[in-house]
């Protein structure tokens, strides 16, 4: 036994000696600080998506950010599940003392309320906003075999098209649902568990077409492999600037998503203000802006109120557009 | 391909300060392996920054890749030293490893699963060297009808490959698609069998039911199994695999090795499949079947090449078209995008050095890997020597926080209990965890193939037999249900030729 | 392969087959066998558990094969957990495969208990001190060792626990010793 415990106390010399190295042994959690200046201890992020996605990629982006401008540390927790509702209704229960913060989606507060009953979305007024962070546009791409190469394609097809979408009450949904209805095109929605299993299915000619969002299209639309029709922005989107918006082509569908950072509701201003500070420094430093770039993200780094009448202005605007088509969300299949 | 890029690649790898990333990477993967509850994505996740801070972005990206695949093998250890699978790909290995353990054969198991695990990856990064581009054109041609007939088919895999009672591999089985639609439903976003929790919204953590079921049940079991018995130190056979070992066990880690490439390379569920695939196969070879579950070494070479070979070869889809094929693979895909590069089908020709650096990487790791377990085995093989009053609350400790950390969530710790209290009483009645774990995690992948596969036929189900892979899995799953009628009634037709070796009840077992 | 291989190989071979025939025998060393009510029991447990879960899965819709509802996969496989259910209680009767509950399993409700306990107390006192009380219980009590390696080897793994989380693996867990 003995021998066995050096062995792993070894092994975990190995690895302290490894993380040590690189950027120091943290001390996370409940740890018993209470010194006046924020943050006082870690700060949880709790991000409503698995590893890797864009909102944990932004996560993680503005955690490092903000240890570096404000010291401590701020692990970010992936709390999968409901669309980033789980993790939105920790934050919201959340002692709001600034020990929890998140960068949370827009749609979660925007287009996900259509799709679930009522008890069940997520309202903004349980959060204060403090900073808009970046915008994450849509495209709509059509797989190499369907032979679309634009919207007016679609009056070809024979039968139903299909479309993927990244899962049940996300933008990518709404953006593909409404444009085949206001085209007045007959198609079948086909939900996946994210961005990663959509593109698969389309890169397979599984589906027709998809709605992406462009950070996880753009590789696959760059070698071709797949054909952009559409961007849902209200202008054309940076990164792909030969793809037009719906708008130009005669369509009447503007969905974009966002983020921005939210606090569980009554936090002291004097942290938000803090907070929102550490952020306009992050934005600042070039590492962020190549991250920015890289992830095919264009900055939204407008002030908390702002973003939240952008919130509700696209809540209404969504529902009335629902309302419209007769458009069922939760019913996707 | 370009063999001078390749070349270059292993110019890159074998420079000093990558082959130490490369160590430390496959170092602490294996410990985490060890640890249940935190797997490797966590891991890289926490280690994420190291990629931001590398001066040189392959660095990194090869200390990843290295934690990704030592866990692999870590997760053997504590599957057959203490019945707790670390995940998914090692349930099965957890049959005979730990009857092996029992048998104080632990050497044995964890060097064949050692040299197996080596081998299979091996295999699979020649795979990848020379294929890779070609192998995930095919796995693209997997579209939701081939997952859900797959998935059907491991199902019914999962069910032949117990011990015990079919009708109760088959309820365990069941149950354990049960449990995989609790949760938010993806497609309406409606709460199946949440009660209200919201923890329970997000579904149930594999992690979560493994550990409880296979390492509370069985330290709980134990509990009561020990009581008044006067403990005997396990008697160490042997510590190293024998001759005769490797001789039985190396036809399995071939067909493991083969069987983990292929299957390793769809994502989402491919080295489960794999792991589950190479089992029934040597189960289904093999002379004698009634070892099995008992301590047959091709039960632990099989499924562990094969989760070894799965988990090199789910880089291809990475690699070749950007697309990450399970979490971990999600992991390395962010960081390659701190480090500047965005994996595509480009990757190859815009960033050789990275590309070649990455793969060849792995075949140093691997070997690294194998040298490191050597020594290692025998020292995690003492570990049964410790007796099991002191070794139970270790353990029971070990489950506790490890899950945990999964999900920072008291909640999860609760479910655990709960599922070794079940896990417990299902032994006690006669039911294997084995099949309810396994369905459990081919459950949603089913569930949702399914269901986008009636929306894609537009509700006519005659679609899974028109589609080519589809028809042909389907066909193959009925020839082997079929099989064993077919085999009774050619022996009642001629039972003078046919060698009755196999007893009855394992044939309907099989069933 | 050669023969003499085959020979060379063989011998050893007795020896470790006779070791494995013994363990085996070992390991059938078992409680014994609960009889049919266990079976029963067993079987009507999961037959509830089908039903319910059947009633349960209508009741979120089935929807169409079209459009297939988010209660009809479940309510598919409850129905397939009840027929199976009655299929095991009529085939199942003799099967030998149960054991008898004694009076040792109510150490299994113990042990159960200190981890129900440790799951309670984690977030409100942090883990050492659960950790160290649960180690004591099942070494003392549940495991008959003696005072002194049961203080030593408490304290000893939860340092180590506390270490590998903490400082090597640098995990959030709740702790009340903080340096």
């Amino acid at each position: 036994m003995r021998k066995s415990t050096t062995c792993l106390a070894a092994v975990a010399g190995v690895a302290t000696l490894a993380l040590a190295a690189c950027g120091g042994v943290q001390n996370t959690a409940g740890g018993g600080s209470d010194s006046g200046d924020y943050p006082s201890g870690a700060v949880d992020m709790p991000v409503g998506a698995s590893a890797g996605g864009s909102s944990d990629l932004i996560s993680r982006q503005i955690s490092r950010g903000l240890t570096d401008e404000l010291g401590g540390t701020f692990p970010v927790i992936n709390r999968e599940g409901a669309n980033g509702a789980l993790a939105a209704a920790e934050v919201a229960k959340a002692k709001a003392d600034g020990s929890t913060i998140s960068v949370q989606n827009a749609s979660l507060f925007t287009i996900t309320p259509l799709a679930v009953s009522e008890d069940e979305a997520t309202s903004i007024d349980d959060f204060d906003v403090v900073q808009g962070v970046s915008r994450d546009d849509y495209v709509l791409v059509a797989s190499k075999g369907s032979g679309f190469t634009s919207i007016d394609d679609f009056a070809k097809a024979d039968g139903k098209i299909t479309y993927g979408t990244t899962g049940v009450g996300t933008g990518a949904q709404l953006a593909c649902a409404l444009t085949y209805n206001v085209n007045e095109t007959p198609a079948e929605a086909i939900p996946f568990d994210g961005g990663a299993p959509a593109l698969t299915a389309l890169l397979g000619d599984q589906v027709d077409t998809a709605c992406l969002q462009v950070g996880e299209a753009i590789e696959n639309i760059k070698a071709g492999k797949i054909v952009p029709l559409s961007v849902f922005g209200p202008e054309r989107v940076g990164f792909l600037p030969d793809v037009p918006t719906a708008k130009e082509q005669g369509l009447d569908v503007e969905v974009t998503q966002y983020r921005f950072m939210t606090v569980p509701k009554g936090t002291p201003q004097d942290v938000q203000d803090a907070i929102a500070e550490a952020m306009q420094a992050t934005f600042e430093t070039s590492t962020y802006q190549d991250f920015n770039e890289t992830n095919n993200l264009t900055p939204l780094e407008i002030p908390g109120d702002e973003v939240k009448a952008m919130l509700e202005e696209d809540k209404q605007r969504y529902a009335d557009l629902v309302e419209e088509y007769g458009i069922d969300l939760g019913n996707a299949g | 391909m370009d063999w001078n890029a390749f070349l270059d690649g292993f110019g890159v790898v074998t420079e000093p300060n990558n082959l130490l990333y490369c160590l430390i990477g496959v170092l602490i993967g294996m410990l985490i392996g060890v640890l249940p509850g935190l797997g490797p994505t966590a891991t890289m996740a926490i280690l994420l920054p190291i990629a931001y801070n590398a001066s040189d972005p392959v660095s990194a990206i090869i200390m990843l890749a290295g934690i990704y695949y030592g866990a692999q093998y870590g997760g053997t250890i504590t599957s057959v030293l203490l019945r707790i699978p670390g995940e998914a790909s090692s349930v099965v290995t957890v049959f005979d490893g730990f009857a092996l353990a029992k048998q104080g054969k632990a050497g044995t198991a964890l060097g064949i699963a050692a040299i197996g695990s080596f081998v299979g990856a091996t295999v699979s990064i020649i795979g990848l060297t020379f294929l890779g581009p070609i192998v995930a054109g095919y796995a693209l041609d997997f579209g939701p009808p081939e997952y859900a007939t797959l998935a059907l088919l491991g199902v019914f895999m999962v069910a032949s490959i117990g011990n015990g009672n079919t009708v109760k591999a088959l309820i365990a089985a069941a149950v354990g698609l049960l449990l995989a639609t609790v949760g938010s439903d993806s497609f309406t976003s409606a709460n199946r069998y949440t009660f209200d929790t919201l923890q329970l919204q997000g579904g149930i953590d594999f992690v979560v039911v493994a550990m409880g079921l296979f390492g509370v049940g069985e330290i709980l079991y134990n509990l009561e199994e020990r009581h008044g018995k006067v403990h005997v130190p396990a008697a160490i056979a042997n510590i190293w695999p024998s001759r005769k070992d490797l001789k039985e066990a190396s036809p399995a880690i071939g067909r493991g090795s083969v069987i983990g490439f292929f299957l390793g390379v769809l994502p989402g569920g491919g080295a489960v499949m794999a792991s589950l695939a190479a089992y029934a196969t040597e189960k289904r070879v093999a002379k004698d079947k009634s070892r099995f579950g008992r301590g047959a070494i091709e039960g632990v070479a099989g499924p562990e090449s094969a989760n070894n070979a799965a988990a090199t070869s789910s880089f291809i889809p990475l690699l070749t078209i950007g697309i990450p094929a399970n979490a971990s693979m999600a992991m390395l895909f962010t960081a390659l995008l701190v480090v500047g590069v965005t994996p595509g089908p480009s990757l190859i020709d815009d960033n050789p050095e990275l590309f070649w650096g990455v793969i060849n990487s792995m075949y140093i790791g691997n070997l690294i890997l194998l040298i490191l377990s050597i020594p290692l085995v025998g020292v995690f093989v003492k570990i049964l020597r410790v007796r099991p009053a002191i070794l139970a609350p270790i353990t029971a400790l070990i489950t506790i926080l490890g899950v945990y950390t999964i999900n920072n969530s008291v909640f999860d710790i609760f479910v655990m209990i709960t599922f070794g209290i079940i896990g417990y009483l299902m032994k006690k009645t006669g039911f294997e965890p084995g099949p309810l774990v396994l369905a459990f995690v081919l459950g949603s992948l089913m569930e949702s193939n399914f269901r986008r596969s009636m929306l894609i036929f537009d509700g006519d189900p005659t679609g899974f037999l028109t589609r080519p892979i589809s028809g042909t899995i389907l066909a193959f799953l009925l020839m082997v249900l079929l099989y064993p009628l077919v085999k009774l009634l050619f022996r009642r037709r001629t039972p003078a030729t046919t060698p009755d070796t196999e007893n009855h009840d394992q044939e309907a077992g099989l069933r | 392969m050669s023969e003499r291989d085959t020979r060379a190989a063989d011998e050893p071979d007795i020896l470790a087959e006779i070791q494995a025939e013994v363990a085996r025998e070992l390991e059938e060393d078992r409680p014994p066998v609960g009889g049919p009510a266990y079976q029963v029991v067993a079987a009507i447990v999961v037959l509830v558990l089908g039903l319910a879960a059947a009633y349960l899965a209508q009741g979120y819709g089935l929807g169409t094969l079209q459009r297939p509802g988010p209660g009809l996969w479940p309510f598919a496989v409850s129905v397939l957990i009840a027929v199976l259910a009655v299929v095991l209680l009529v085939i199942g009767r003799r099967l030998e495969d149960a054991e008898k509950f004694s009076r040792a399993s109510l150490l299994v409700l113990a042990g159960g208990a200190t981890f129900v306990g440790l799951g309670v107390l984690l977030p409100t006192i942090g883990f050492e001190i659960p950790s160290v009380l649960l180690c004591m219980v099942w070494l003392r009590f549940l495991g008959g060792e003696s005072w002194r390696s049961t203080i030593v080897i408490a304290l000893a793994t939860t340092a180590t626990f506390y270490l590998l989380f903490l400082y090597a693996l640098g995990i959030p867990l709740p702790h009340l010793i903080a340096f």
